[in-house]
């Protein structure tokens, strides 16, 4: 019969296994939505790496976790931005509230570069979002840096391109993101500790109109002060716009 | 009881303590050698009046015979071996004051003299439990810098350095028991000039017990007013006024290495001594330090320096060594190294914590720290930023990336139209092909406009701001400008 301490270190361990028990990965930490929380069982794995496979650029994918950046930054804990593809706008990032102070953006120069910063960062217990532009980090890389994450107190994201999809990979949580159309997000489990892939959900990321306006309909601007003399300061006319004139 | 106590206070009497460096002449020249010299006879020898003297030489020198003020012609005619090494007294001063910070962890009051230290001991055994304890603990760092070390207690500098015996003694000694060995010690170690010692030849005085007991008028008769000096600081009954030593307030300090490195690793033991004597340093003046710049000296051809920029949180020799051995493998070294120097001038004050028994906040702060500076140290400055808002109504100029600055102004107005997470650098111009805008794919326009103008001073910029789609449903900020009715793509929304 085991010592009961020693079952006790087994059990609490993220990565045993314990049949059907949901109770199984107890660290999660809401998404902010709730659907997509009941789709995660919970919410985003804490001390465990995140895949998300984004069809392109664009899409909303920066939007998902922005409850959870706004939430980590405002508890003062650093969060680390390793190599994203596009320069991050301060001005929107303010807007949803988050101090820009918590923020650090890591550029690296090569593969070797980019997973020493992952892993210090998450050694450092700051939440990551690494972006793998340059090359497709390998599955022993990956390994590593779920490795390191099941032993920091936060959650750990990685954003791939469609081409990481020919690969398996060591995340506890994959998904794929896909924009339905605009502002909504088709989001596919494939991957998840404790639940069986495949499940998809459909989610809202605002309550802007989605109308399409051709471009020779273009609305006047009508706030902005007519000016007499100044031609090139005229507000907008419809007729300006006309293209194929 | 409490009147008791402060009478006790009132009575308590200073406790001297000095300790002499026999051989910090040969330590200061050994420390930064290797060990294996250590086997033979070494003396040290310095030009006196003409000659060549020994200055002081080590155990295996003695066997020989070799001793003190001996010249050097006749120490190397009875110990042909002698390995004979000139005296640095640059090196000797930089040993003395590192051993002298070492002391001031002990005491508030140290006092540097010639060849040793003076401490002020009285009260200081309440941090370490003991008088016993804390000598223990003051010579074992005293050895961690591999100097020999004689020790001296007394009720005032002069008396202990008189006493001070051949070895490192840990107890302390009370007060009978000081004054008895005190008046038994023999007149000649007095200071004073050969003249006065013949003197107290003459009237049979023989220990300073016999001096003291005759009158201070008669001996100011006879004697030199300086003799009566001498007593009264013997006696402790004037306060000692030798300057107290205070850590300076730049840091610097350097080893040697006469044989040359030439490995990155190599380095790394010579460093992690520099950097130990940093911290001991760091701790004496309580603060942290903000850079620290090493340098490494060849024998031939240019020096390399390297500075580490810290957050302030780092001050611990450990630390200290991981980001400096980051910021080792991007340097490129000469071949071989000869001299390496650890410097320092910027500090602040160390911060006051107050540690909470359940909160683990101050431990996260300095984590993040700590990471920023590892980033820095294995990345460069350059790898490193943070986006920064400024009042302005262009979006290249509203927002950008600059250095990480922990302090930044936050508060910001913001606008309610939406905005991208992603910035394109600069605007990139898209095309239009028949009523339809083109980027990567054909792009709709769902909202907008929004107008932005700015830089009406140099070029006047007016821009209608639009979101716009692709059939995937990615959106994108475009934007018309005004004067030239280009449309330009300018961000994403993530």
């Amino acid at each position: 019969m085991p010592s009961k301490p020693l079952l006790k270190n087994l059990l609490s361990r993220q990565d045993t296994w314990r049949g059907r028990n949901r109770s199984l990965r107890k660290h999660v930490i809401t998404t902010g939505n709730n659907s997509l929380d009941r789709l995660l069982l919970g919410g985003w794995p804490v001390s465990a790496l995140s895949e998300l496979v984004s069809q392109q650029d664009g899409i909303g994918e920066l939007s998902l976790l922005m409850p959870t950046l706004k939430r980590y930054a405002n508890e003062d804990k650093l969060c680390v931005w390793l190599d994203p593809p596009y320069q991050p706008y301060a001005p929107a990032l303010v807007s949803a509230g988050i101090p820009l102070d918590k923020l650090l953006i890591v550029r690296s120069k090569n593969s070797r570069e980019w997973l020493w910063a992952a892993e210090q960062a998450i050694r450092g217990n700051a939440l990551l979002f690494a972006w793998s532009n340059q090359t497709q980090p390998r599955y022993t890389d990956l390994r590593k840096l779920q490795l390191a994450a099941s032993d920091s107190r936060s959650p750990v994201f990685l954003f791939s391109s469609t081409a990481a999809l020919k690969a398996s990979s060591p995340a506890l949580l994959r998904i794929e993101l896909d924009a339905l159309k605009a502002n909504v997000l088709l989001i596919t489990l494939l991957k998840l500790r404790g639940k069986a892939p495949g499940a998809k959900i459909q989610v809202s990321l605002g309550d802007e109109s989605t109308e399409r306006t051709e471009l020779d309909k273009l609305p006047v601007n009508i706030h902005y002060p007519r000016l007499k003399k100044a031609d090139y300061l005229l507000p907008l006319k419809p007729e300006v716009l006309r293209l194929n004139t | 009881m409490k009147k008791h106590r402060i009478n006790n206070i009132d009575q308590k009497k200073d406790i001297w303590l000095y300790i002499d460096f026999p051989l910090l002449a040969l330590d200061a020249v050994l420390t930064d050698t290797d060990n294996t010299q250590v086997e033979s006879a070494i003396a040290i020898a310095s030009l006196q009046k003409n000659v060549q003297r020994i200055v002081c030489c080590n155990n295996h020198a003695q066997k020989w015979g070799v001793e003190p003020a001996l010249s050097l012609s006749t120490a190397l005619t009875i110990c042909p071996d002698l390995l004979v090494l000139s005296r640095n007294h640059e090196q000797e001063k930089r040993l003395l004051h590192s051993l002298a910070l070492i002391a001031y962890q002990f005491s508030p009051e140290v006092i540097i003299s010639d060849r040793g230290l003076w401490l002020e001991l009285s009260g200081c055994d309440q941090l370490f439990h003991s008088y016993s304890k804390l000598l223990q603990r003051l010579h074992r760092q005293i050895l961690s810098l591999s100097a020999t070390a004689t020790t001296g207690i007394a009720m005032s500098p002069l008396s202990a350095q008189l006493l001070c015996g051949q070895k490192f003694q840990y107890y302390l000694p009370d007060e009978n028991e000081i004054h008895r060995s005190l008046m038994a010690t023999e007149l000649f170690k007095l200071p004073g000039n050969q003249k006065q010692k013949n003197n107290f030849k003459q009237l049979g005085l023989e220990s300073i017990g016999d001096l003291q007991a005759l009158p201070r008028s008669a001996l100011s008769q006879r004697f030199s007013p300086e003799l009566i000096e001498t007593l009264v600081l013997l006696n402790g009954e004037k306060p000692c006024t030798l300057n107290r030593f205070t850590p300076p307030v730049e840091f610097s300090d350097q080893i040697q290495i006469p044989q040359g490195l030439y490995s990155k690793d190599s380095l790394l033991f010579f460093m992690k001594t520099l950097l130990q004597r940093f911290c001991l340093y760091l701790s004496a003046r309580q603060c942290h330090c903000r850079n620290i710049v090493w340098c490494f000296e060849p024998l031939l051809g240019k020096r390399q320096s390297m500075a580490i920029t810290l957050s302030g949180s780092n001050n611990n020799w450990p630390s200290l060594l991981t980001l400096s051995r980051l910021r080792l493998e991007r340097l490129e070294l000469p071949q071989s190294i000869d001299q390496i120097s650890l410097f320092c001038d910027q500090f602040i004050d160390k911060p006051e914590l107050s540690f909470d028994l359940f909160d683990d906040q101050i431990t996260l702060d300095n984590q993040s720290s700590e990471l920023i500076d590892n980033l820095y140290a294995r990345l460069g400055v350059e790898a490193l930023s943070q986006p920064s808002m400024s009042e302005e109504h262009l979006p290249e100029n509203a927002g950008s990336i600059g250095p990480p600055n922990r302090s930044a102004k936050t508060n910001y107005s913001t606008s309610k139209a939406p905005q991208p997470l992603w910035l394109l650098t600069e605007p990139t111009r898209i095309q239009q092909r028949n009523k339809q805008l083109y980027w990567r794919q054909p792009l709709t326009i769902i909202s907008g406009p929004e107008r932005l103008c700015g830089n009406w001073w140099q070029s006047e910029q007016q821009r209608d701001y639009y979101l716009a789609c692709d059939s995937k449903g990615a959106r994108y900020w475009v934007f018309r400008e005004s004067m030239s009715k280009q449309w330009f793509v300018h961000g994403l929304f993530a």
